[in-house]
């Protein structure tokens, strides 16, 4: 075995920490009232039924007194008690016990091993003499088997050695039902329907006595210490187990509660919800059988009894008896608060909740859990603040208010009364610690951002937003951004004051937009951005007001802030207008025309918004893509004029007119004609040309003035697009003249020409071309176009010669379904005339025309001269 | 109070850790403990069932408790320290018997605590007393030359327990898999142990409730005495 000290203390915690007011000890019965001054005389047992208190004495009376209890002023309890009657019951030996019955009226008097029946007030014996004789002790049944309300069952340790007898006692009547040999000498009984709790000389055991089924509970020394057996509820009794053990244990022989521990010498046990109360010669002390705490400790000198009566607990020293009277269990659960032993006074209040009805329990509960929390909180234990807050379903506005000047000043809170805690705000609670103040400022901060959007909040949503803007506003935290920009009930006097206070201009901005105070809102953003004010909230503020602006749907704003807008940058500034919502533009809430007359000062935003009418909106209006083109054209010829060679580096701006010209439809082009003349833009020029169907000056510049002979094959390729094969074809033999052209044949044209013939062999009619070709080309050279050429020649002969001999046998198909519609056998008759000479048929020889028409042979040759006569069918 | 469902009850000479490892599975911790005065009990939710975990006291003293807190316990944990052979064999000698109480179907788990002592030897077994080393070390002498417990030495106690309750060793859970070798204070195996009973254990709460009414009686609603008519108040 292995040393180990001795537990000192064990597991109680020492007594004054963990003292809890459970009882106060007040006398009931001053010793005068008794026995007067015979030294002699010792009270040997109590009894207390309602107002009744019944004392039995060493020298054989029994008292009775009336117990009056008065509440003094203070809250604390005193008992009177008023002596009724005293009587002598003519032994030599003292009260043992005394039981009241008083369904019967019966007080059961223990007195020299005989129960008498006497009658409850006048103490008289029953005139019948009805008595049980032969018991050392008994125990009354308070879960009676038999259903007779005037009748208890009565259980005793008779004389006779191990030996259990049951009684039924009526008014004036004992009948015994029922005896049982126990195992060993019984010392101790309580009982509970059929189940006997019996103390034995080694051990303590449950009896089942209408069975006779025996179960070992634990072994027990009873030589060493007198055994305790207490019934305390149903079917569970409380027994002095070893080491000063209280030990519980069921009549299924099971513990279902961890015992108490008391000290090795208890004498008395007793029980008053939720506490076990024990009695030594020095202490009366009290335990929780909710956690087995020792709770309570009263020094009480000689004390031998110890006993409950229907909740009322009296203990008496042989001299005296006194009642212990329980404090209110709110009052204990209040002072438990006090001391912050919140787990305890939970502990208890749950225990509570079987004896409280069950409304008046919640509210309690509540706002015992509610209290618990300030406590836990005021010790800055936030998780579990915020856990009993959460179930004692606390009002946030209790916990906001202890912040100095977060709820809004419009709120109509106040605190509940009496007060869940004693904290006029955070500087008294933390004492000023600021570490502590901001600790608690970040746990209301995630508490209310947890809360905020549940039921917790109904009713104070605005009270709620409006505390978790400002501790974001101070703590210059992230999240007061994104409060604001969802939805919110932020108060906006109080909120807009405190942003202003700690400098929170945007997001003070942020707030006038949720409160529909758009202008105003962009009116703080322009001034922090024009630096009137300052906030470093954001570093893109005028990207963001400009955003802003696209997207809000006050047209008035816009109009009033573009201009600032487009100064500070014309380029993002234009974007109020080119990158508003497709829906809104739909409703076409911004006329171009007036955007465009505003633009008028900002030519860079006026270039951005054209480009956003006619490529973005395709809008089809002429004026607006002349007026592109000739901003294009102006910024270009601002530029100044790029050589426009081949190859040469082309301007953003140039490509962007290019582009325009091309693919628009729209622009005046005469009127672009005539601005770009000698303007040194022959590509333009071509374009515009072009357009003017003017091929061949065109294709002309093209290859004179820019020698740029690709552009010039791209340029027959897109004014050709979606035209006929002719057209195209017309096009590249206008380039092909004009690189045969007559002038000085420079080597590069004739290069681009046969580059051109054999790049695009297909587009040309090979027999004019080779009419136009110089004879001195090799057919080397033209090789590609050649093959080329043979071969499309070629090719187009063989599908035309598949086509015709389709055409051929389709042709025929059909003749012979028309034959087989029309064939039928021709009968020749003498009433049969020739249709054309209207003579008989001499021979069965004739001709037959696909109308049924019947005629000579002679006359059908004759006929045949004739062109409108139908072709002869066949023949028969 | 809520009515348990099932019971595990903790048995074990005193000092070899029974209520560390109930502390550290229930509380995560490894708080300074003092010897256990009559027992106490913890309520575990697991799943939809509530458990009692009894903790005893290994004390000699309180000995004759054992027997109780095993009646109708679905599962017992026989702890030793692996550190003292003497803790294995006081299992048997002393705890086993104690069980006959426990449900017919009872599972037993034998645990051997402290490993976490183990590299250190047996020559500093005083140190885990953690309380007074000068304390009655004339005791203390012999004892430190206890021996070490092998995992061998617990299946083979496990044996002996199949064979001492007459089960067949096919019926019952495998060796291994109800010995454990644990530590309270590094929390090794702790959670392990603990959770693989009560998976073992809501199958036979299941089981004893099909079987129609509990065995043991209802006494969840105390009642303060003198009120004998029942239902008038939730
Ligand atoms: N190193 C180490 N020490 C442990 C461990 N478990 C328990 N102890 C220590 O061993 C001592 C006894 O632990 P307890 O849990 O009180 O032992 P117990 O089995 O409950 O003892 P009784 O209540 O007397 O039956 C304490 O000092 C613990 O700190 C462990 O795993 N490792
Ligand atoms: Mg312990």
């Amino acid at each position: 075995m292995h040393p180990r000290e001795e537990c000192k203390g064990i597991q109680d915690q020492p007594a004054d920490m963990m003292s809890t007011k459970a009882f106060s000890l007040v006398s009931a019965v001053e010793r005068e009232l008794l026995m007067g001054d015979k030294e002699r005389v010792n009270i040997e047992c109590v009894e207390c039924c309602g107002r009744n208190l019944y004392v039995g004495t060493s020298d054989c009376f029994v008292y009775h007194f009336l117990l009056e209890e008065n509440t003094l002023p203070a809250g604390t309890a005193t008992f009177t008690a008023t002596k009724q009657l005293h009587r002598h019951l003519g032994f030599k030996k003292p009260v043992n016990e005394l039981r009241a019955a008083s369904a019967l009226n019966r007080l059961l008097v223990l007195c020299d091993n005989c129960i008498t029946l006497v009658n409850m007030m006048s103490l008289e014996p029953v005139p019948s003499g009805a008595r049980i004789k032969g018991a050392t002790a008994f125990a009354l049944n308070e879960n009676p088997v038999s259903g007779d309300p005037f009748c208890v069952e009565v259980c005793i340790i008779s004389v006779k050695r191990r030996t259990i007898q049951v009684f039924m006692v009526y008014e004036d009547r004992v009948q015994i039902v029922r005896e049982v040999s126990t195992p060993e000498q019984p010392l101790a009984v309580a009982v509970d329907g059929h189940f006997l709790c019996l103390a034995l000389t080694t051990q303590y055991i449950i009896l089942n006595y209408s069975t006779g089924v025996a179960q070992d509970l634990f072994p027990y020394c009873s030589e060493e210490k007198r055994p305790i057996v207490k019934r305390i509820g149903r079917q569970e009794f409380l027994l002095a187990g070893p080491g000063g053990l209280g030990m519980f244990a069921t009549v299924a022989g099971i513990s279902q509660r961890a015992p108490v521990h008391w000290s090795e010498n208890v004498v008395g046990a007793a029980i008053c919800f939720p506490y076990v109360i024990a009695l030594d010669d020095e202490f009366i002390t009290v335990h929780s059988m909710l956690d087995q705490q020792q709770k309570q400790t009263l020094p009480f000198k000689e004390g031998h009894i110890l006993q409950d009566f229907e909740g009322r607990v009296i203990v008496a020293t042989s001299k005296g008896v006194y009642i212990l009277v329980p404090l209110p269990l709110e009052k204990q659960i209040q002072d438990l608060l006090a001391s912050r032993r919140v787990e305890e006074a939970l502990i208890l209040a749950k225990g509570a909740r079987r004896n409280i009805p069950k409304e008046k329990f919640q509210v309690m509960y509540r706002r015992i859990l509610q209290q618990a929390g300030f406590i836990q909180f005021a010790q800055l234990q936030f998780l579990e603040a915020k856990e009993l807050f959460r179930s004692g379903q606390l009002d946030v506005r209790e916990l906001i208010s202890l912040y100095p000047f977060l709820l809004p000043t419009s709120s109509s809170f106040t605190r509940s009364h009496p007060p869940l805690h004693e904290y006029a705000d955070l500087n008294q609670l933390t004492q000023g610690d600021q570490e502590k103040m901001a600790k608690c400022k970040r746990f209301l901060m995630s508490y209310l951002n947890e809360v905020r959007s549940t039921e917790v909040a109904n009713g104070y949503k605005e009270d709620i937003d409006t505390a978790l803007l400002k501790l974001y506003a101070e703590a210059d935290h992230d999240s007061l951004l994104d409060l604001l920009v969802t939805e919110n009930f932020c108060l906006l006097t109080d909120s807009a004051a405190w942003l202003e206070k700690h400098k929170k201009y945007f997001a003070l901005g942020l707030l006038y937009h949720s409160n529909n105070q758009d202008a105003a809102a962009v009116q703080l953003w322009v001034n922090i951005v024009n630096g009137e004010i300052h906030d470093s909230t954001r570093s893109d503020l005028y990207e963001y007001v400009v955003d802003f602006l696209t997207h809000s749907l006050d047209r008035e704003l816009v109009w009033q802030y573009a201009g600032w807008a487009l100064q500070k940058s014309e380029e993002v500034g234009v974007q109020v207008f080119t990158k508003r919502p497709l829906n809104e533009q739909q409703k076409s809430s911004f006329n171009p025309d007036d955007v465009i007359t505003c633009l008028k000062k900002y030519p860079k935003a006026l270039v951005k918004y054209l480009e956003h009418l006619v490529v973005d909106r395709s809008l089809q209006k002429e004026e607006y893509h002349t007026r592109l083109a000739l901003l294009y054209l102006d910024e270009v010829l601002r530029q100044g004029p790029s050589t426009g060679g081949r190859g040469a580096e082309v301007t953003e701006t140039q490509a962007k007119l290019r582009q325009l010209l091309q693919k628009s439809d729209l622009y005046r082009v005469h009127f672009l004609m005539d601005r770009i003349q000698g303007a040194g833009l022959p590509m333009e020029s071509a374009i515009l040309h072009g357009k003017l169907e003017e091929h061949e000056e065109a294709l002309r510049i093209l290859v004179h003035e820019l020698r740029d002979f690709s552009a010039a094959e791209d340029y027959c390729l897109w004014r050709s697009e979606g035209r006929a094969p002719p057209y195209r074809q017309r096009l590249f033999h206008t380039l092909l003249a004009i690189y045969l052209g007559p002038g000085p044949s420079a080597p590069e044209l004739t290069v681009a020409a046969v580059d051109l013939l054999n790049h695009h062999a297909t587009e040309f009619d090979a027999a004019q071309v080779l009419q136009l070709l110089p004879g001195t080309w090799s057919v080397q050279l033209l090789c590609p176009f050649l093959t080329g050429a043979m071969r499309d020649s070629v090719h187009t002969r063989r599908t035309a010669q598949v086509a015709v001999g389709l055409a051929k046998s389709e042709n025929l198909i059909y003749k012979y379904d028309k034959m087989k519609l029309k064939g039928s056998s021709v009968r020749l008759s003498d009433k049969k005339l020739c249709q054309m000479c209207q003579n008989p048929f001499c021979e069965p020889v004739f001709v037959r025309y696909p109308n049924g028409g019947l005629v000579h042979t002679h006359c059908a040759a004759s006929r045949q001269t004739n062109p409108s006569s139908p072709s002869p069918g066949a023949r028969t | 109070m809520r009515k348990p469902d099932g019971k595990i009850v903790l048995l074990g000479d005193m000092n070899v850790g029974k209520t560390s490892l109930l502390q550290r599975y229930m509380e995560r911790r490894f708080p300074d403990t003092v010897s256990t005065v009559g027992g106490a009990f913890y309520l575990k939710q697991w799943r939809s069932y509530n458990i009692s975990i009894w903790d005893t006291a290994g004390r000699e003293q309180f000995h004759g408790l054992g027997s109780m807190y095993c009646r109708g316990a679905a599962a017992v944990i026989l702890t030793y320290d692996v550190n003292h052979l003497q803790s294995l064999v006081e299992l048997e000698e002393r705890f086993l018997g104690l069980t006959d109480t426990a449900n017919a179907d009872c599972l037993f788990a034998i645990v051997g605590n402290k490993v976490d002592l183990r590299e250190e030897g047996a020559a500093e077994s005083q140190e885990e007393d953690g309380h007074s080393p000068g304390m009655a070390s004339g005791g203390c002498a012999s004892l430190k030359v206890s021996k070490q417990v092998r995992p061998e030495d617990a299946v083979a106690l496990y044996k002996k327990i199949l064979k001492y309750k007459m089960l067949d060793e096919k019926d019952a859970p495998a060796a291994e898999q109800m010995c454990f070798e644990t530590s309270a204070k590094t929390g090794h195996n702790v959670d392990l142990l603990f959770e693989t009973l009560f998976e073992m254990v809501v199958p036979m709460i299941l089981r004893q409730r099909s079987q129609g009414p509990a065995q043991t009686v209802d006494i969840t609603s105390y009642k303060p005495p003198g009120r004998t008519k029942a239902g008038c108040c939730a």
